[in-house]
């Protein structure tokens, strides 16, 4: 409202201030000596010229200086205690400037490369690694939320010891002791009896140092077992590749046609992050001219992967792998030839092909569809499928012409290593001759197979048990001694992922609470002198660089100064240290072959034959993140689900069950049961029941305790991924779920807007012309020219979006969004300023398609929200962002009222001492949670209103480097945080008075369109509508 | 003749009672102030009292925990708070009205119920400007809202209607209180000269200005008391009008409405006539003022209620018609499914979740004062007093209709929510009819409730033409043009 007037300052105007007589006696040009010297940019002299127009900014510079100089020191408050300022100051470190590591973090038997941001010391952020394979830039939910588990104030802070059923705090010290004495004692008996039973590892310094231990101990056994594994995929590989275990990786940017398997490769499986990247580049199309990839899935839950098909067919997980042994015939049938020999002995067997579990138009759509783009297409097995889908599809891709085209292979690694499945049933077995048992994280008590009855097993007499872990979980709660692990960011590692590259793990922080690795108390088992991480993995390393990596990493060095310094040094910066090495793996048809005939039996699921099916969580994983906050109020993809899980299940399942939403229900399989809320899942496939792992932890912390409802006793040894038989009895009572989204149609609205591919070619410009822009309305006062300078806008693909929800975890720790609850979700107070709104599309509530979209602040140009301001809190900026002034903020709430796209937050209480305690007092908000937070975002207090920025702290310290250099800006080099976190790019974000930004560009693309553009609010942001691309033969989606 | 004069031939009868005199009056009204209180304004009183302090007590906890005590929420960012501020500013609407606008046009009835109008008017203007206050997430800037000079030279956003609203209300308030006082100026120094104890004399001699009834105090009086008419008077429009334009020109579909001003002005009047016709017929009662607020006072008003019913009713039919014919999906939405409820639209055959309130509303304001087209119902003090009580309900239920069931699902399905009150938004609206009874009953008990001068004005006796109408009416023909009254 107001135009500023320029401040006036002259010497001789204002008060004099003086610390002697001497000074009182200096003229003003002594003075402007002074402050010159003081601030030798020379802005000052202007400031002291006093017809000078001054900005405020550098008014009060100016006269803090000028003050100083003037011997104003004498009025200033100095805190009384002492300080300690760096004798000397740490080399790089500029007080207020983050600096970036690139490290690592893993994801079962791979690893995705990232890049942390770390506040003087604090680590607060994490990025993709652009120069890793894994990630292509890329993140997912559980490299946005992870940080969050570093500071998770119920980390376990030190060893300790079991006495009684209880256990008492210990120091490092006893603990090194009672390791010792461990060693001690089977150094006579060569390691008889002693277990070591450790996740799956992706570290070739644990692998080494397990050979170590093995050495020392040759009696010992190691043992693998992760909840969420890849036993199916390594099970497969060998089949199909002569013993050997080699790790199919996809490169979704050359398949024309995609084929999954029950396959959630853009969401739960590992790699999602790079095929996010690869997929996302067939998809967000240019023009309508440019070519674009088919995606068909088969699959039972309705997962991201699911979502983002073309045609999605809902099947029990049973009948995937019927599908798969039909479309060999088929293929085999058109023209596959390689598939002849396997066809021609599966046909002679009865019951090895079953045409009733197969949807034959889809077959055949499919099929043809395969064939015509033989080289350029891909079949994805799910992880949850068995051992002969994974076989199977490897042997098609094959067939298909696909190896060394779409589908590669990494190294063949650890091919030793049993899967976790049988490991942990011969850990299990072996119990009476065991003891010492040594569990390496994890938490195999709360996520091993019920059956197996691990928790009674450890409590046994005798046994010793040792438990390194994050949290005193359930597991630690058995053992005879904890100690703290060390976080990833807090620990020296290395990690090598499915294609073969390996990155080192460089810590950002010491360990806050004393934690080691498991690589440092491998090194101590084995008695190595030096058990330092850092070390360690050093060793490694120097045995893994060859010439060639050395060449890579030492580009543009001479090759004198090429030490294993530099080389180490190199690869840490860039993070990564070797990079893929693809192989080609010699495919054997006569296992499988074996292996599809000896399982002919299917047993139909119906009303009393249910399956159900174990996945991970999207946000919880196997419940690692049981206790991160991030993670338990993230709405889950489809359900939009927070602070629980739920049994899902389709309508049709639901209704003859007599099953409604919320109702609790008994599911139990000989003596296992498990009692559960029901879910109604839109696209589920019928008969089917899916469960999520990783909740109803019991000693997650203070967050995850008693979150949700623990699935683990359904789960058995013999069927870790799905299972039928199960009853399923509906109980009286009725459990309060809660979701973000209540609401799931568009009711005909242009909102999230998509068309077939066949559509946009005939009217490219379809998206604005279902959303009107009022070009004809008059506005009320001038409208603000935008044309000079920065305007910032932002794209978000449609066609991109997989609705992952990693942009909404990225968007919450880069601008310390707080956690409100369940009770106050319900209530529809939930934070997030970015939201994934996702609709369910058309007429069959079976088999609807589903679109998503995420929404932020539009950042309108004419936005509703300001005008309605009574105090100016939220108003225009020069770049057309739409500003939040939060100590001007009164909380009117006016603004959140008069917002079209409702993407205003408010804080009705103080979020960060109220925790889902309804109307209790405050609570201290843990020490530990505060280090978190990024120094260069207000923390809001309750009363005030906030929203999307655009991550206005980044484009502040983007143009601020810019300047400094003094060169305009590139594009690019401001990233939004939901930006930088997006696998598949969808979002993009620039400048738009820069034609030839990719921003411009895309939202110069025929099919953007301005979300509600008839409101009148003139947004910046542009939505590219979605493009679906069906098959013509197939009608409908299914 | 003089118009206000009774037609004897329509049945029509004198507002006051044949026979009734000055002393009468006066007796009869600053004996309210003078005797001992009745039980039942004892019992009120501490009724109010409880009430005031639960109000406290919620505000209290509000200050400290931060408005998500309430049940506010996201998209629901207004809610009970926003809906009791223009209930009750809806309700200081009959003061004013009564006061200024029907003084202006010599309405004589206006007299027996001005007083306790304004007092009304005051109090409730005070408990709607509470809410506005209460409402923000941070209080103690509120200040922010007014245009103080600062060091930042920040002004507060003109632009805004809410900024309008502390203008229009702050005003509304201060014009309020003067002409109710400047109208009790000469009935203080009745209460002073009545007085039988020194301090007595000296409050109420200090309020009365030195009033002594000089004819000339009376032309000052009387001209003061005409501006102050002619000021308040726009003042009754413009002040819903304003609040009106909170939502008005927002972009919410079923606040961006431009009959708004109007509808919201006769709805205040509507509701203010109610809430004073409920407060009439206790005070009536308790006080035994029958002889001086008569049926017929009573009857008049219902007629009124009856024609702001009829605008009420006409405003809703409107804004749908208008809805249906802008073609406008997203109001059509909210005035078709969020307010009748009706399924058909939802793709899923949901109801409107709050459809009853839109029902309750339209029974509440619409139907139930059509009684009032019947005479026996208009002078049936048991009716109008169901049908005054019901009308308050159903003027509530009117602003959370406007205001909940167009928020809580607008634009984006994706955002849509639902509205629980919680304990602390019950108690404390309860609590704000805590603060206007004690403040009222305050009033009834101190002041004279019933302005004592004016209502002596309607004395047959008062008329200076009396004599030549007792002419008239023994020889119709006698006096030929008619004298204009006063």
């Amino acid at each position: 409202m107001t135009r500023r007037k320029s401040y006036e300052l002259s010497p001789g105007k204002g008060p004099s201030m003086w610390r002697n007589l001497e000074d009182k006696a200096r003229s003003g040009d002594e003075l402007t000596k002074l402050a010159q010297e003081e601030q030798p940019g020379g802005f000052v002299t202007d400031l002291l010229s006093p017809k000078a127009l001054v900005s405020r900014r550098s008014f009060v510079q100016g006269s803090s200086i000028a003050a100083l100089a003037a011997g104003l020191q004498g009025c200033v408050r100095r805190p009384k205690n002492e300080i300690l300022p760096y004798s000397k100051a740490p080399e790089y470190l500029v007080p207020g400037i983050p600096s970036h590591f690139a490290t690592v973090t893993s994801r079962g038997r791979d690893a995705l490369g990232v890049v942390v941001t770390s506040h003087d010391g604090r680590p607060t952020k994490v990025e993709g690694n652009e120069q890793h394979t894994r990630s292509l830039g890329g993140t997912d939910v559980r490299a946005q939320a992870y940080v969050w588990d570093l500071y998770d104030p119920d980390r376990s802070q030190s060893p300790a010891r079991r006495s009684g059923n209880a256990l008492v705090d210990a120091s490092d010290a006893d603990f090194d002791a009672a390791l010792k004495d461990l060693a001690a004692k089977h150094a006579k008996d060569k390691g008889a009896g002693l277990r070591i039973l450790a996740p799956i590892s992706n570290s070739p310094s644990f692998r080494r140092l397990r050979d170590k231990v093995i050495e020392k101990f040759p009696n010992a056994r190691f043992h693998t077992y992760s909840p969420v594994n890849d036993d199916n995929a390594r099970e497969g590989a060998r089949m199909a590749f002569q013993g050997s275990p080699y790790t199919p990786v996809y490169d979704y940017a050359k398949s024309a046609v995609t084929l999954s398997l029950g396959s959630d490769f853009l969401g739960s499986e590992p790699g999602s992050v790079a095929a996010g990247k690869r997929f996302g580049v067939t998809r967000m199309l240019g023009s309508s001219e440019a070519p674009m990839s088919r995606l068909y899935v088969l699959e039972s839950n309705f997962t991201v992967t699911g979502s983002m098909a073309d045609h999605r067919l809902r099947v029990p997980q049973a009948d995937i792998e019927w599908f798969a042994r039909a479309l060999l015939l088929v293929l085999a049938a058109r023209g596959a030839a390689e598939l002849k020999p396997i066809v021609d002995l599966l046909q002679r067997v009865e019951g090895a092909l079953q045409a009733d579990a197969v949807d034959l138009p889809w077959l055949d759509a499919v099929a043809d569809d395969l064939i015509a783009n033989r080289g350029r297409s891909l079949v994805v097995p799910g992880a949850g499928q068995s051992a002969r889908v994974h076989a199977l599809a490897s042997v098609m891709n094959g067939a298909l012409g696909n190896f060394g085209r779409t589908a590669f292979f990494g190294p063949v690694i650890d091919p030793d290593d049993s899967s976790s499945g049988a490991s942990i049933v011969e850990l299990a077995k072996a119990a009476d001759e065991m003891s010492s048992l040594i569990i390496l994280g994890g938490n195999p008590v709360y996520d091993a197979p019920a059956d197996i009855g691990l928790g009674d097993l450890l409590s046994r007499d005798g046994l010793t048990s040792i438990h390194l872990a994050t949290h005193r979980n359930e597991t630690s709660e058995r053992c005879s001694w904890h100690a703290p692990l060390a976080h990833e960011l807090e620990a020296w590692g290395d990690q090598q992922a499915l294609d073969g590259s390996v990155t080192v793990q460089q810590p950002l922080i010491a360990p806050l609470y004393g934690g080691r690795s498991e690589i440092e108390l491998l090194a101590t088992v084995a008695g190595e002198e030096n058990s330092s991480g850092h070390d360690l993995v050093r060793e490694t390393q120097a045995a893994l660089i060859d010439s060639d990596t050395k060449a890579l990493l030492a580009y543009g060095i001479p090759a004198t100064d090429l030490s294993s310094d530099v080389v180490w040094r190199r690869a840490l910066h860039a993070g990564i240290l070797l990079n893929p090495t693809p192989s080609k793996p010699p495919v054997n048809f006569t296992r499988i072959v074996e292996e599809l005939i000896s399982f002919r039996s299917r047993n139909p699921v119906s009303k009393d034959n249910i399956e159900v099916v174990f996945e991970p969580d999207p946000a919880l994983w196997d419940g690692t993140h049981a206790n991160n906050l991030w993670a338990l109020e993230l709405p889950s993809p489809m359900t939009k689900l927070v602070w629980d899980n739920a049994a899902l299940m389709s309508p049709t399942t639901a209704r003859e069950l007599g099953v409604k939403n919320g109702q609790m229900l008994r599911l139990s399989k000989g003596d296992a049961k498990v009692e559960i809320p029901a879910w109604i899942v839109p696209g589920h496939a019928d008969y089917s029941v899916t469960l999520t792992l990783g909740w109803g932890r019991t000693a997650a912390g203070r967050y995850g305790n008693g979150k949700g409802f623990d699935v683990n006793p359904l789960r058995s040894s013999d069927a870790m991924d799905f299972t039928d038989g199960v009853t399923v009895e509906p109980l009286r009572e009725t459990y309060n779920l809660v979701q973000t989204q209540t609401h799931n149609r568009m009711e005909g609205r242009p909102i999230a807007i998509d068309a077939t591919l066949d559509e946009y070619k005939k009217e490219p410009s379809f998206a604005s012309y279902r959303s009107v822009d009022p070009v004809s309305t008059p506005p009320l006062w001038q409208q603000v020219d935008y044309s000079e300078g920065h305007k910032w806008g932002m794209t978000i693909d449609l066609s991109g979006c997989t609705g992952c929800n990693a942009c909404v975890v990225a968007c919450q720790s880069e601008n310390n969004i707080p956690v409100v609850g369940k009770f106050e979700v319900e209530r529809g107070r939930e934070m997030h300023w970015l939201r994934i709104d996702r609709y369910f599309v058309g007429e069959d509530e079976n088999n609807p398609d589903v679109a998503v979209q995420p929404v932020t602040c539009q950042q309108c140009e004419e936005a509703p929200c300001e005008n309605v301001c009574p105090v100016n809190a939220t108003v225009h900026s020069p770049e057309g962002l739409n500003d939040m002034v939060y100590n001007r903020c009164v909380g009117t709430r006016y603004c959140a009222n008069n917002c079209p796209y409702k993407v205003r937050r408010f804080n009705y209480l103080d979020w960060h001492g109220h925790l889902d305690d309804k109307f209790g007092w405050y609570e201290d908000f843990p020490e530990s949670r505060k280090l978190q937070f990024n120094p260069n975002v207000t923390v809001r207090m309750r009363g005030v209103m906030e929203k999307c920025t655009y991550c206005v702290q980044r484009i502040e310290k983007g143009k601020l480097a810019a300047k400094l250099d003094g060169r305009t800006l590139r594009d690019g080099e401001i990233r939004s945080a939901c930006q930088q976190a997006c696998p598949t790019g969808a979002i993009t974000f620039g400048d738009l008075n820069d034609p030839k930004s990719k921003v411009s560009k895309l939202a110069a693309v025929d099919r953007q369109y301005k979300l509600l553009a008839e409101i009148g609010a003139r947004p910046r942001t542009s939505f590219l509508a979605r493009i679906r691309n069906p098959n013509p033969k197939l009608k409908g989606n299914g | 003749m003089s118009y206000d004069a009774p037609i004897k031939e329509l049945g029509e009868t004198s507002l006051l009672p044949e026979g009734t005199s000055a002393h009468d009056i006066t007796e009869t009204i600053a004996g309210v102030t003078e005797n001992a209180a009745p039980r039942g304004w004892w019992l009120l009183f501490l009724l109010s009292l409880s009430a005031l302090g639960a109000m406290t007590a919620a505000l209290a906890y509000l200050f400290v925990q931060g408005v998500g005590v309430w049940g506010n929420n996201a998209p629901i960012y207004w809610a009970w708070d926003i809906t009791n501020f223009v209930w009750w500013i809806g309700i200081g609407h009959a003061g004013t009205l009564i006061s200024a606008i029907l003084f202006l046009f010599r309405q004589k009835w206006r007299t027996s119920i001005n007083r306790f109008a304004e007092a009304m008017t005051v109090f409730a203007v005070l408990c709607a400007g509470l809410f506005p206050a209460i409402h923000t997430g941070r209080p103690w800037f509120d200040y922010y809202l007014f245009p103080l000079p600062n060091q930042m030279d920040m002004w507060p956003n003109f632009k805004s209607p809410l900024m309008w609203d502390v203008f229009a209300v702050s005003t509304y308030l201060t014009i309020s209180v003067i002409f109710w006082y400047v109208g009790l100026i000469p009935d203080f120094a009745t209460l002073r000269d009545r007085s039988k104890n020194l301090t007595r004399k000296r409050i109420y001699g200090f309020f009365a200005l030195g009033w002594r009834g000089a004819h000339r105090h009376w032309q000052h009086y009387e001209r003061a008391y005409l501006i102050f008419a002619g000021i308040s008077t726009p003042l009754v429009l413009s002040v819903h009008s304003v609040v009106s334009f909170d939502f008005a020109t927002s972009v919410v579909p079923g606040w961006h409405t431009t009959i708004f001003p109007p509808y919201f002005v006769a709805g205040a009047v509507f509701s203010g006539f109610a809430l004073v016709m409920t407060l009439m017929l206790i005070c009536r009662s308790i006080f035994k003022l029958q002889n001086i607020v008569t049926i017929r006072h009573l009857d008049l008003m219902n007629k009124f209620m009856l024609g702001t019913a009829l605008l009420v009713g006409y405003a809703y039919a409107m804004e749908f018609f208008i809805a249906w014919y802008s073609s406008n999906p997203y109001e059509q939405w909210v005035f078709f499914h969020n307010r009748l409820g009706w399924g058909q639209l939802d793709s899923s055959g949901n109801w409107g979740p709050l459809w009853w309130a839109y029902y309750a509303m339209v029974f509440c304001n619409v139907i139930v004062p059509q009684v009032f087209w019947f005479k026996r119902a208009r002078t049936s003090v048991p009716i109008m007093l169901i049908a005054s009580v019901l009308i308050n309900i159903g003027m509530w239920f009117e602003r959370f209709v406007i205001i909940v069931t167009s928020t809580y699902q607008d634009f984006l399905p994706s955002s849509w929510g639902m509205f629980h009150p919680t304990a602390i938004d019950i108690l404390t609206y309860v609590g704000t009819f805590g603060l206007f009874f004690t403040l009222f009953l305050l009033f009834v008990r101190w002041i004279p409730m019933i302005a004592i001068a004016e209502v002596k004005g309607n004395l047959p006796g008062a008329h200076p033409d009396m004599h030549a109408i007792e002419a008239h009416d023994e020889a119709p023909d006698a006096l030929g043009a008619p004298v204009p009254a006063e």
